[in-house]
């Protein structure tokens, strides 16, 4: 057999036609001959095939095949090459590689196994790992992840304008509770801005913003999202989510396989799937607060009370600045837009909707068998 | 100046990569970089690139690449082992931390000649080895001092980052014994950044003034900005590419890039929506869409044969050197 292609020298850039011949009577050896460097006669070396350093097979690309002395033969007849390999019987994994790439169910397999196995690291995997690194971590750790109250306070932040009779009356409302669960170091502040809110950070600092306080009805509804951030510092998710988000940064670069890709393309899952980690924490949150709720005897009512008061509240801010543009849009356009909004809000929102939380709620009226 | 065009030819760049066959070899290293819980993503990397140099044509010869995937799986765990020490040792003794925080910063300079040094010999064409040496006054210039400058300076020294960059990286490198030249001045960057600043004003101050004048198409304006964001930065990555390939030289050889605006927004947009609508899964053919247009924009003024370039001593860059360049590779 003959394989034609090109001969390098090594030593310059200088390419020249060769071929690349093996002889069934001696078929341990193969001859590569191409024009010699005075450019005026054909030259040939003899090797052993054991001597021929074959590149693996990649897609269609030109083949090099090495002997010795930095020279190069190169071919663009894969097959050939592919053949003279079989020929002598060798394995070779680099063509197994190439086999893998060309088997098409195989690679219709990948792609589902591929896509199952990141559903079930994305879904499962991230997050209890997550979960086990957190709670093993030492507390060291926790304090430099996420963002600190100072942080909170030099951008976002006011001091609080609610009288001091106010925040005496909440801060002794709290006061047994922040006994109680004393092992994870919660500390109540009341800030002004951001809205009607309730944070907690993992330093263990629970706000409480002046707008909030005055929103709720009674001290039970205030206890209810007080529960509810408890429930943050006790499930520690500001670390898992840090910890999940860098996970799935890592799990892309991974799969992509450099780190250049990572751009806006790649971006996009990486923010999807962020949020979607923070409603499931939202929602884990919930479930303890009704939990502490109805271990202290509050109606678990309350809960739901105060989330309605806080949708409508956020409902309101919104209306404010849509009215605007409500002027310029029909009103069928309105409603389209509404349901459109929703869903797709739903996708990209931090917390879940409150007719879902109502209705978890419910849920768990059910099955603590709490009647109405 | 003897009439020597009859020797010059414009030599062209193509890209014959095909994204469906990239596509099959990009899903099976995936897979297997999954099943091997990550070990095998350094012949994974070593096939991707070698897909990607082995179809890009100049002169009916590809270019290749040659590293060990071993060397590479190295470097990673060599990184790995840091990380993991680093974090310990920052969690045990904070000081600890800041003291090897400041060692790493004298030392990222040398890992930066390393890792481009590793790439540059590890990519050949013609069978002639790429080199690059750069001293390690030039890389903490590069990688401290002149952005700090740019920083320092309000941004009027700004476009000197790049042009130093690039000379750095440029003017340091060899094909086989012959050095690459840069030529680009001040002037051409800073001339690309003012064009940028005023294209920004003269489109950014009208949606300024919607947003303030006629609050009822206040909704629109996000959509606009990002339109002009999005054309700000294609214009940039084409006027820097096209200054990048007109200013390099090789011996008697130059270069020349012809990247257009509308040529590489259709590229990105394309590349962008189907893999969105894909799941990801359009990302391989999306590279080699990118690699096909970047290469067709791409020619070498050949000043006579390229058949004359002689191969260097071989160096004998030590393994550990080129381990830690591998690390900073992976780290940036």
């Amino acid at each position: 057999m003959r394989i034609a292609g090109s001969y390098h020298d090594g030593k310059t850039s200088r390419c020249v036609n060769a071929h690349l011949e093996r002889f069934d009577d001696d078929p341990e050896s193969v001859r590569i001959a191409f024009i010699s460097d005075d450019e005026t006669s054909d030259t040939s070396v003899t090797l052993q095939y054991s001597e021929l350093k074959i590149a693996s097979r990649l897609g269609n690309t030109p083949r090099e095949i090495a002997f010795g002395d930095g020279r190069l033969f190169v071919t663009e007849d894969n097959d050939a090459v592919d053949l003279l390999i079989r020929q002598h019987g060798k394995s070779d994994t680099g063509s197994l590689l190439h086999r893998l790439e060309n088997n098409s169910p195989l690679i219709l397999a990948s792609v589902v196994v591929t896509i199952a196995i990141i559903w079930a690291t994305v879904i499962y995997g991230i997050p209890a790992s997550a979960r086990i690194i957190a709670f093993e971590l030492p507390d060291f750790a926790s304090e430099k992840l996420g963002s600190s109250l100072t942080v909170l306070d030099n951008t976002v932040f006011e001091a609080s304008e609610l009288s001091d009779s106010r925040q005496a009356e909440v801060s002794r409302l709290t006061a047994p509770y922040l006994e109680i669960y004393k092992d994870l170091q919660p500390r109540l502040n009341f800030r002004s801005g951001m809205g009607a809110n309730a944070l907690a950070l993992p330093s263990g600092d629970i706000v409480l913003t002046d707008d909030f306080v005055n929103l709720v009805e009674n001290d039970q509804q205030l206890l209810a999202v007080f529960f509810h951030e408890i429930g943050h510092l006790q499930h520690k998710h500001l670390l898992r989510r840090a910890l999940q988000d860098s996970m799935v940064t890592l799990l892309i670069i991974f799969v992509t396989g450099d780190v250049d890709t990572f751009d806006l393309i790649t971006g996009l899952p990486t923010l999807v799937l962020d949020l979607s980690y923070s409603r499931e924490f939202e929602r884990e949150a919930d479930v303890f607060a009704l939990e502490q709720l109805q271990k202290f005897n509050i109606p678990v009512d309350h809960f739901a009370a105060v989330m309605t008061r806080l949708e409508a509240y956020y409902a309101e801010q919104s209306e404010d600045n849509k009215n605007t543009l409500e002027q310029v849009v029909t009103k069928d356009e309105q409603t389209d837009n509404r349901s459109d909004e929703e869903s797709i809000s739903d996708f990209f929102s931090t917390h879940p909707g409150t007719d879902e939380r109502i209705e978890l709620i419910k849920q768990f009226k059910l099955n603590h068998k709490i009647n109405d | 100046m003897e009439d020597n065009t009859a020797q010059n030819k414009a030599l062209s760049f193509e890209f014959r990569g095909d994204g469906m066959e990239y596509f099959k070899i990009w899903i099976v290293n995936v897979l297997l970089t999954i099943v091997t819980l990550g070990i095998y993503s350094a012949w994974a990397t070593v096939r991707n690139r070698r897909y990607f140099y082995s179809n890009t044509i100049l002169d009916n010869s590809s270019f290749s690449y040659l590293a060990d995937p071993i060397t590479i799986l190295k470097g990673r765990i060599i990184a790995i082992v840091a990380f993991i020490i680093y974090s310990v040792a920052a969690s045990q003794f904070p000081p600890a931390a800041i003291a090897i925080a400041v060692v790493f910063v004298f030392l990222f300079p040398y890992f930066l000649n390393k890792s481009l040094a590793f790439n540059h010999r590890m990519s050949a064409y013609k069978n002639i080895q790429f080199r690059f040496k750069g001293s390690y006054k030039d890389a903490f210039m590069v990688m401290y001092i002149w952005p700090l400058l740019g920083l320092v300076s309000l941004g009027i020294l700004y476009p000197l980052v790049f042009l130093k960059t690039n000379q750095y990286i440029v003017k340091n490198s060899a094909y086989g014994t012959t050095s690459f030249d840069f030529n680009a001045s001040f002037k051409d960057y800073g001339i690309i950044f003012l064009i940028m600043i005023g294209v920004g004003l003269v489109f950014g101050i009208p949606i300024w003034a919607i947003t303030v004048f006629v609050p009822a198409l206040a909704v629109i304006t996000p959509v606009l900005m990002i339109l002009v964001y999005f054309g700000l930065i294609v214009y940039f990555i084409v006027e820097t590419q096209n200054l990048f390939y007109r200013s390099a030289t090789l011996g008697e050889h130059s270069f020349a890039a012809n990247l257009t605006i509308s040529g590489l927004a259709k590229v990105i947009l394309i590349n962008a929506l189907l893999t969105v609508i894909t799941l990801g899964l359009y990302l391989p053919a999306a590279k080699v869409r990118m690699a096909k247009y970047m290469c067709s924009c791409l020619v070498m003024n050949a000043a006579g044969s390229l058949d004359h370039h002689a191969a260097a001593e071989k160096e004998n860059i030590s393994a550990l050197g080129e381990e830690f360049g591998q690390v900073f590779d992976f780290g940036v």
